[in-house]
């Protein structure tokens, strides 16, 4: 490119344009609480996340629209982090500077990277579904909070209702588990391995290439297997290939069954009478009938300030949001009860989180308390069925093989102990 | 006007092949250093951590990547791996209690004994096929972090990097980390500025423009190809220790996938081939685009009250970065070095208009 005078002077006027473009976005007003909502919109996890944050902007912009909580508004700041570390990184230190008291990267590789920034910066991370299973030892993380039943317990639940389901005996029974191949799929093996040999099943674990696209070669080996019971864990296009393929082996639909990671969408991309009688971990309720969703229909979506396309409220993958930010919400409310005039500071926030008692979002939830050491929430949960329109709930909110979990989470988190600090 | 070259002449052939013969550019790196020096105590520390110091480390690593492609020609799409190795060596001797300088040593050796094996088996192919075996190993180094529990660190694949500290400071808090990225960083642009002017650096060249013309002037094209595969991966496997110690602080598989080696390759490609200042450009680009855009975009919205659906939003800024990156090479397929030089060029000798073709 030859330099001439006018493509110097336009370049010299767009860099000194751009240079004006300020980096981070001043916010400043009294009695608000700023909560960092970075997720991954664009690359991986784009599946959940626009569902997800939907659920989660609605549901503020209803507690927002009735004056707030404890005399605090939200402010909730939404950015993309793509799931790329660096950037992450950014919106996380950008965040801080803001003085953003929680986060929620709604990404297991980011918010394991954030682990040691958070726990020092004292800024509560959320890591609902995602990150570090031990980190629902409170002792070990008291600023990292899953406030979900992480995949351990997930993983202990599904047993539990195949028991129930066969007669309260897994024993000579097969089970199947068909994984993707990353460290997040190998994440319940160890629990699984245990409860096999407790309740005397046959366990043989697939992994399958990530990110799954192709899994042909795997179910027939299932199908072989001749399972009794199925479970299949992934994420993204690796949960729709799943079932598919194991649709296509003939498996019997009423005996297989996935994580919190399956949707509408997701039986919608299978074929919706296909999969009926398919299986998944409920951690809320999902559908319209839930008191908040009506509340967010009427004084939200109808007042025309949803934050999404209306078809979308009420999918499972919304209502998660609208759950997460329920307890966040809570959260508040109790720090605002403990220290009512603040400082809004992490550890006034972190007090509030830990101190979530049978909290059940009118009903929308399992009765949930969050203590100092059990940051999980008791590990309830439901298991509920594909009917080919909505997912039917089986069971009432239960908790299963959390002495298995329990052990697990303290073998990680005392290692963690030992060698993080 | 800024760039008087009148005046100036060199009557030694030492000073002619200085790194910086013009005065100016002397007192302009001076500058840059003095400022990255200060940095920490002149502006926001959100700047310090989470803009210079990405900066600062990305472009040691692809200092080190630009030796082997834009220095002797070797395509390599598993640079991102070579740093994996040399991050988990060095996390893991730190575990055992290894002294901080002595682990980023270890790593960078152990990166370039990997990568080198890899690049002995690799060097039999050129060109595209070299680019394949390279993405293998990518592939391969991923496969083995994340099969063996002991390396990634058990289920929960993420090792925590111990407390350590570089020549007597602890790495903590903000400004050690970035200090000490600095002191690597300077170190490896200091060779690369120098390793040019070598035998070592004009053999790469003769094996990079055409290996059988360089074999028959004496250079031995496998031999310096593997040279180049080792130095570039030592250069790998020391940002990997600095990348895990004074960043990222708990490492992980997904931080050394295939993402990492793309980035890299496209932060040298738009930076420009072979070139040092061309290198920081290249991931200055690469690194912030995406979030200088998102935050744009973002501003604009609110600022116009746009009410744009969080999708568009989020993918606006993607579609703008891949606009940019093409624009970049369509304007100057030489590179951001090469539209600086241009800059450079006119103002040598401004206001006349000598250096237009």
């Amino acid at each position: 490119m030859a330099l001439t005078r006018r493509t110097m002077l336009t370049g010299a006027a767009v860099a000194a344009l751009a240079s004006h473009l300020p980096v981070r976005v001043a916010f400043g007003q009294d009695r608000t609480v700023r909560f960092a909502f970075m997720q991954d919109f664009t690359r991986i996890y784009t599946f959940v996340t626009s569902e997800y944050s939907q659920g989660q902007r609605d549901y503020i912009t209803l507690v927002n629209g009735r004056g707030g909580v404890g005399g605090y508004t939200i402010v909730a700041d939404i950015s993309d982090h793509a799931n790329d570390q660096p950037r992450a990184i950014e919106a996380y230190e950008r965040a801080k500077a803001q003085g953003a008291v929680l986060i929620d990267p709604l990404s297991t590789p980011v918010a394991r990277a954030l682990v040691p920034r958070a726990l020092e910066d004292q800024i509560n991370m959320i890591t609902a579904f995602s990150g570090r299973s031990d980190a629902a030892d409170g002792t070990a993380f008291p600023y990292v909070l899953p406030l979900t039943p992480n995949y351990w317990t997930q993983a202990g639940l599904l047993i539990d209702y195949f028991k129930q389901q066969d007669g309260g005996s897994l024993q000579d029974k097969t089970i199947c588990f068909v994984h993707i191949d990353t460290p997040f799929g190998k994440e319940p093996l160890p629990i699984l391995e245990k409860l096999a040999a407790k309740e005397g099943f046959k366990f043989l674990a697939f992994p399958y290439t990530p990110p799954g696209n192709d899994q042909s070669a795997i179910w027939p080996q299932v199908r072989r297997a001749r399972p009794d019971w199925t479970v299949f864990w992934g994420a993204a296009v690796g949960q729709t290939v799943a079932l598919t393929e194991a649709v296509r082996n003939g498996l019997d639909m009423s005996r297989v069954s996935s994580s919190v990671w399956l949707s509408e969408s997701d039986m919608e991309v299978v074929g919706k009478d296909q999969t009926v009688g398919v299986m998944k971990v409920e951690p809320c309720v999902s559908g319209h009938e839930p008191k908040i969703i009506q509340d967010i229909l009427t004084e939200v979506v109808a007042a025309g300030k949803g934050a999404g396309p209306q078809d979308k409220v009420g999918t499972s993958y919304y209502n998660y949001g609208v759950m997460l930010a329920a307890l966040m919400v809570e959260g508040v409310r109790r720090a605002a009860e403990i220290a009512p005039d603040g400082p809004v500071t992490g550890p006034w926030l972190n007090a509030g989180l830990r101190s979530i008692t049978a909290f059940d979002a009118e009903g929308m939830i399992p009765p949930t308390t969050i203590t100092p050491e059990d940051h999980q929430g008791g590990g309830y949960g439901r298991i509920a069925r594909w009917d080919g329109e909505k997912f039917v709930p089986q069971t009432d909110w239960f908790s299963a093989n959390q002495d298995i979990v329990w052990q697990e989470i303290r073998k990680y988190s005392e290692e963690f102990k030992k060698n993080g600090k | 006007m800024f760039f008087r070259r009148a005046g100036i002449s060199h009557t030694r052939y030492r000073d002619e092949r200085q790194i910086w013969p013009l005065p100016i550019d002397r007192y302009t790196v001076f500058l840059i250093a003095a400022l990255l020096l200060a940095a920490p105590f002149l502006i926001d520390r959100l700047y310090v951590v989470s803009y210079l110091l990405p900066l600062i480390i990305w472009s040691t690593a692809a200092l080190g990547l630009n030796l082997l492609m834009g220095g002797a020609g070797q395509i390599h799409l598993g640079y991102g791996a070579v740093i994996g190795i040399g991050a988990y060596s060095s996390v893991h001797m730190l575990r055992a209690g290894v002294p901080f300088e002595l682990a980023m040593i270890g790593g960078g050796l152990a990166a370039a004994a990997i990568g080198s094996i890899f690049g002995a088996v690799a060097m039999r192919v050129k060109g595209l096929y070299l680019a394949m075996a390279t993405l293998a190993m990518q592939y391969i180094v991923d496969f083995v972090i994340i099969q063996f529990p002991a390396i990634s660190g058990g289920t929960q694949a993420s090792l925590p990097v111990p407390p350590t500290s570089f020549l007597g400071f602890p790495v903590e808090g903000d400004r050690v980390p970035y200090y000490v990225a600095l002191v690597i960083c300077g170190i490896v642009t200091l060779f690369m500025l120098n390793v040019r002017r070598t035998a070592f650096g004009r053999a790469l060249a003769a094996v990079r423009e055409k290996d059988y013309a360089a074999a028959i002037i004496g250079v031995d094209p496998f031999r310096f190809k593997l040279l180049a595969f080792w130095v570039s991966s030592f250069i790998g496997g020391l940002t990997g220790a600095v990348l895990s110690v004074c960043y990222y602080r708990t490492i992980a598989p997904e931080q050394f996938h295939l993402d990492l080696s793309i980035q890299l390759v496209a932060m040298v490609i738009v930076g420009g081939l072979g070139s040092v200042l061309g290198v920081f450009f290249g991931v200055a680009l690469i690194l912030f685009a995406p979030i200088l855009l998102n935050q744009a975009v973002a501003l604009l919205a609110d600022q116009f009250g746009m009410n744009l659906p969080m999708d568009l939003r989020a993918h606006l800024p993607l579609m703008l970065y891949g606009g940019l990156i093409m624009g970049f090479l369509l304007i100057e397929p030489l590179g951001l070095a090469k539209i600086r030089n241009n800059i450079r060029n006119y103002f040598l000798v401004w206001p006349f208009r000598h250096s237009r073709q």
